[in-house]
């Protein structure tokens, strides 16, 4: 399985490529939305990508819906993490193509379920 | 609780150093002269890439020049502020002593020498002096004996 | 860096919410540690960066992308500390994102006010981080008044007690600017603290489900499958670069020997390998060092949020324009000039820039503008602070340096421009008409010159009244591994850091044994017409000052800097440059203010390192009395051209007498017993010849057959291509001075007189008192003619 983190703090991407590599993930990184096109063109594509909402150059909301232009990605979960917590912008994340969200803050046993839901991990 | 001490001899006294501040014990090496320091500062030497200050022990207690030649000896002792050597005469064995040997120096002890020792123990054969080792540093700092400059007047 | 790995394990809630399902092992705490070491570098970058958008965003208020990135900053803070369980974290950046999150909607405007509850949360944010770093914990500081003085800006209010905490909504549509001036008032602490009572309507998914230990059979035990790696950087510990430059700093030690085992046999395979260990271990230390760089921006960037603070406490409004930000030194360099660096920039607001109404009535900005450049030039950093400020009242300086006994009323009026403004520098000298809060902390530009001093920079300063001051500092690059001239002196070897270094002069022959001049006593040696005091290195270190040492075959004097003067250094000989490693020299040695410190040479023998500044003190070359002679000498390549320099003598008691030092061969001082009569003509042997001597009193008829000194001073000058000496009585100085010649007091023998430098002297007219002489000459010369034949 591979996944792929986008997110500006580099903290939050230790965090979450922790996480994911204790379930046996191949995380790859990148700090905003136009980085992470960039490591999809050059790299495999990812199962999965945890992306944040708020980042510098494109915000996560711009690459869901740039990633979903794209049919390559098709198969390719993508889970909004975000603290942007009203339902409106829950429902935007998903109407631009999001699979999931995540809120922050989290803890390793919520990301796993979510894994879990989207059916890339075994059920904790 | 008896203790041990490294000893050594300089102008026929022994002394004594505990064992645990004593880094190693090493052949007389040439030294660089600090000239502008006190007289009691041998010079520096150079410890394995580390450059170790040493102290003419002689001096920095006022006794005479070792009339019966030869090298003396470096005693590196570990510091706070890293190693320092202290020159003597020759080294002794490391001896243990007993708490109640122990005794403040005898009133014909004198001058530097006094300042520098913190009491003896009595010893089968002899005395053995306890070296202040905060004492004999200090002093040169403070006040340490005339400084080779004074010559500039 | 950041605290004990066991410290940062105290964090509890990390342990249970991220790593619910692992047994501490080794491994992942070392995990853990870096997750939480990359936190609090990250937190700590942000803040800065929030401090200096914060201040930017006070200037442009309108920058929506400023405001932007000021809130994401906090955003992210909260984010990721809250993803660690750091509660105080979360709940004060939680408060002041909610703050920006009003601005960014326009609801609330920026006012000074705000900006500064904003700066003090991140200082409160920075505090607990600094905390976390040290113990592990957030640690038990008190947030809550903050907390408020947040809430009430958001909610547009002045702050209250922070249990009278309205609803949000009902207040948050009021305008903003009320809240302005919350923090200032907002003294009382309030009743409840923030911290034990999260802010209200926290996120509500955020609560976290503490959910204790599961099992620990489920951990994949394969390592982590390197992805592609992103990141093309990576975080050192410092410790780990400082232990690898002294390892580089062993290595060139080891290599120096090698070389040296092997200059000899050239052209063997062993020389070769040499050859090649030379250059790897040059490339090895080129790249530690290079490590080891910073740009000096990582300083400059506190400086935005610094400057805001001491010019809003001050009254006044401060431009700041930074240049060459990327500029790279050497950290420990880097951490050396931070103080003194800060220290200059309160100095440049609080004394330096006038306030707004004052700047508007002297046409200028009511903004002052301070530009900070930075740039290598010659191995050397420079940096350079200008304010366009009011600049230096030099008659303040002369009435404080009068009022502090730095000189006399009568030397203050002879201080040169440049002088003056080295008094700024001297211990305990402000210009401040009062101590104020900004930089009346008993810290003076004395050490800030003293600390740039140290790590071998200089610092000069430059003013223009009206117009505003620029201080100039140079550095080295790095300190740790220095190119070195290595000398001798006194029997043994020593290493000058070439820093100091500006040139080699080697006198052989006749050359030596007439190059040093004596006046007053001080040995000088005239370099291309300037006259460079002399320090004799085996007499500072010996003590020995033995004058007799001054003839030598041959003299090698190192000419070196220190601070804006030069000296020249006589030692034996000079061997070698070289690359040393600095070791700094014991406790016992610390007093040893001419030793920088000590190296091991390629011999594996210690040599010391000098002090340049710490020698040019102990042989007063730089001392107050002395350094006006020398520093108007040495300086005087840089003054106009237009000035001419004076030699001041003293004859017949009363009388101050020039000579233009351009007519002046040179200065002698010998015993009287050397002069013999040759017929009725004074005479002395010299170099060779045997030259007339002219005693100017005598011959301005002052005093006719008076005894002479055991020690006369004799100025050799020459005419019509044959050596003179002028007997004077002493060599008073050497002055620069445009001067206008009052013919009122002209005479045979003087052109004149003229007021050099505050005093009224005569002009001696050299060719009309030789020529006076001159029959005299020539019956001599038919004398020593005859005598030679």
């Amino acid at each position: 399985m591979k996944a792929l983190v986008v997110d500006d703090s580099n903290t939050m991407r230790a965090v979450l490529r922790r996480i994911l590599s204790m379930r046996g993930f191949e995380v790859a990184e990148a700090k905003h939305g136009v980085d992470a096109l960039d490591v999809l063109t050059k790299g495999e594509v990812p199962d999965v990508a945890l992306v944040d909402w708020n980042m510098p150059e494109m915000n996560g909301l711009e690459l869901v819906t740039e990633i979903r232009k794209r049919p390559q990605y098709e198969q390719m979960r993508i889970m909004m993490v975000t603290t942007e917590t009203g339902i409106k912008e829950v429902q935007s994340a998903l109407n631009a193509g999001a699979t999931d969200y995540l809120m922050k803050p989290f803890n390793s046993m919520q990301v796993e379920e979510k894994l879990a839901l989207l059916g890339l991990i075994a059920n904790v | 609780m008896s203790k041990q001490f490294c000893t050594f001899v300089l102008d026929r006294l022994l002394f004594g150093i505990e064992v645990e501040k004593v880094q190693e014990v090493i052949r007389y090496q040439e030294m660089t002269p600090v000239l502008t320091a006190p007289d009691s500062i041998a010079g520096l030497m150079n410890l394995r890439g580390q450059i170790v200050t040493a102290v003419d022990l002689r001096r920095r207690m006022g006794l005479p020049k070792n009339e019966e030649g030869g090298l003396p000896m470096n005693v590196v002792i570990c510091t706070s502020e890293g190693a320092v050597s202290l020159l003597v005469d020759r080294i002794g064995e490391v001896v243990e002593t007993e708490p109640e040997t122990f005794e403040s120096l005898p009133d014909s002890v004198r001058g530097e020498v006094r300042q520098t020792t913190t009491g003896v123990y009595k010893l089968e054969h002899g005395l053995l002096h306890v070296l202040n080792l905060g004492a004999t540093l200090d002093g040169i700092v403070t006040s340490g004996g005339s400084p080779r400059t004074m010559a500039a007047a | 860096m950041y605290g004990h790995a066991n410290n940062v394990l105290q964090c509890a809630a990390w342990q249970n919410e991220i790593m619910p399902r692992v047994e501490p092992s080794e491994k992942i705490m070392d995990g853990m540690d870096e997750i939480f070491i990359e936190f609090l570098n990250e937190a700590n970058e942000v803040l800065d960066k929030f401090d200096r958008d914060m201040v930017e965003l006070e200037n442009d208020p309108s920058s929506r992308a400023l405001l932007d990135q000021i809130f994401r900053g906090i955003h992210t803070i909260k984010g990721t500390s809250g993803v660690l369980g750091l509660d105080k974290l979360v709940s004060i950046s939680h408060c002041g994102e909610n703050l920006l999150s009003k601005m960014r909607e326009g609801e609330i405007l920026l006012t000074p006010d705000l900006t500064t509850v904003l700066l003090t949360m991140s200082d409160a944010l920075r505090q607990i981080l600094g905390c976390i770093a040290q113990s592990g914990t957030e640690g038990d500081g008190e947030f809550s008044a903050l907390v408020e003085s947040i809430t009430a800006a958001t909610e547009g209010r002045k702050a209250k007690r922070a249990t009278a905490r309205k609803p949000r909504k009902t207040a948050a549509r009021k305008k903003s600017s009320v809240g302005s001036d919350a923090a200032a008032k907002n003294t009382a602490p309030p009743a409840a603290t923030m911290v034990a009572e999260p802010a209200p309507d926290p996120v509500p998914a955020a609560k976290p489900k503490r959910k204790q230990e599961s099992p620990a059979g489920e951990i994949k035990t394969q390592s982590e499958p390197p992805a592609e790696s992103q990141v093309s950087s990576i975080r050192v510990d410092v410790g780990l670069l400082d232990k690898l430059m002294n390892l580089v700093g062993e290595l060139v030690l080891a290599r120096n020997q090698i070389m040296q085992f092997t200059t000899a046999d050239n052209g063997t395979a062993m020389s070769a390998a040499v050859q090649r260990l030379n250059l790897i271990t040059a490339e090895l230390q080129r790249g530690v060092m290079k490590t080891r760089m910073q740009p000096i921006g990582t300083i400059w960037n506190k400086l935005p949020r610094l400057l805001r603070d001491v010019a809003r406490g001050c009254g006044k409004d401060v431009e700041l324009n930074m240049d060459g930000a990327e500029t790279e030194l050497d950290r420990t360099i880097l951490e050396a000039i931070k103080d003194p660096l800060t220290h200059i920039i309160r100095n440049a607001v609080d004394h330096g820039i006038e306030p707004p109404a004052v700047r508007v009535q002297g046409g200028k900005n009511p903004a002052g503008l301070l530009t900070l450049k930075a740039y290598h030039e010659g191995g050397k950093v420079n940096i350079e602070i200008s304010d366009d400020g009011a600049g230096i009242n030099t008659e303040a300086v002369k009435q404080k340096a009068i009022e502090r006994n730095l000189v006399s009323p009568a030397e203050a009026q002879r201080l040169s421009e440049r002088e003056l403004y080295n008094l700024l520098f001297q211990p305990g000298f402000s210009t401040a008409k009062e101590v104020t809060n900004i930089s009346g902390r008993g810290v003076g530009m004395d050490v800030v010159k003293s600390n740039i001093s140290k790590i071998g920079g200089t610092i000069d300063l430059q003013s223009t009244p009206g117009h505003g001051t620029t201080l100039k500092i140079k550095i080295p690059l790095t300190l740790a591994i220095v190119p070195a001239l290595i000398v001798t002196s006194a029997s043994n070897r020593f290493a000058i850091s070439q820093v100091n270094l500006v040139e080699l002069v080697r006198l052989e022959g006749a050359a030596a044994l007439s190059a040093i001049e004596f006046i007053h006593n001080s040995p000088f040696y005239r370099l291309r017409g300037t006259l460079l005091p002399i320090v004799y290195l085996d007499r500072q270190l010996t003590g020995f000052d033995d004058r007799g040492g001054s003839h030598r075959d041959v003299i090698t004097i190192v000419v070196l800097q220190a601070d804006d003067r030069l000296f020249g250094l006589v030692v034996d000989e000079v061997k070698d440059s070289e690359e040393i490693v600095v070791k700094p020299l014991g406790n016992l040695l610390k007093e040893q203010k001419c030793f920088a410190g000590a190296t091991i040479m390629g011999d594996g023998r210690v040599a010391l390192i000098l002090d340049v500044m710490g020698l040019a003190h102990k042989a007063e070359v730089l001392g107050e009395q002395r350094s006006r002679t020398n520093s108007t000498a040495v300086q005087k390549a840089e003054v106009k051209a237009q000035l001419d320099e004076w030699l001041l003598v003293k004859a017949g008691r009363k009388h101050h007498l020039a000579i233009p030092l351009a007519r002046v061969d040179r200065l002698e001082e010998m015993a009287t017993s050397r002069l013999e009569w040759s017929g009725s003509q004074l005479v002395v042997q010299y170099r060779g010849e045997i030259v007339p001597v002219i005693s100017v009193a005598e011959t301005l008829g002052f005093s006719v057959g008076q005894e002479l000194p055991p020690v006369v001073a004799v100025v050799v000058v020459s005419w019509k291509g044959r050596r003179f000496g002028l007997l004077v009585e002493k060599i008073s100085d050497v002055v620069q001075a445009q001067i206008t010649i009052d013919k009122a007091r002209q005479s045979q023998y003087l052109k004149g007189s003229a007021v050099i430098d505050k005093r009224v002297v005569d002009v001696l007219d050299i060719d009309g008192i030789i020529a006076n002489t001159c029959s005299m000459v020539e019956e001599l010369e038919t004398a020593v003619g005859q005598g030679g034949r």
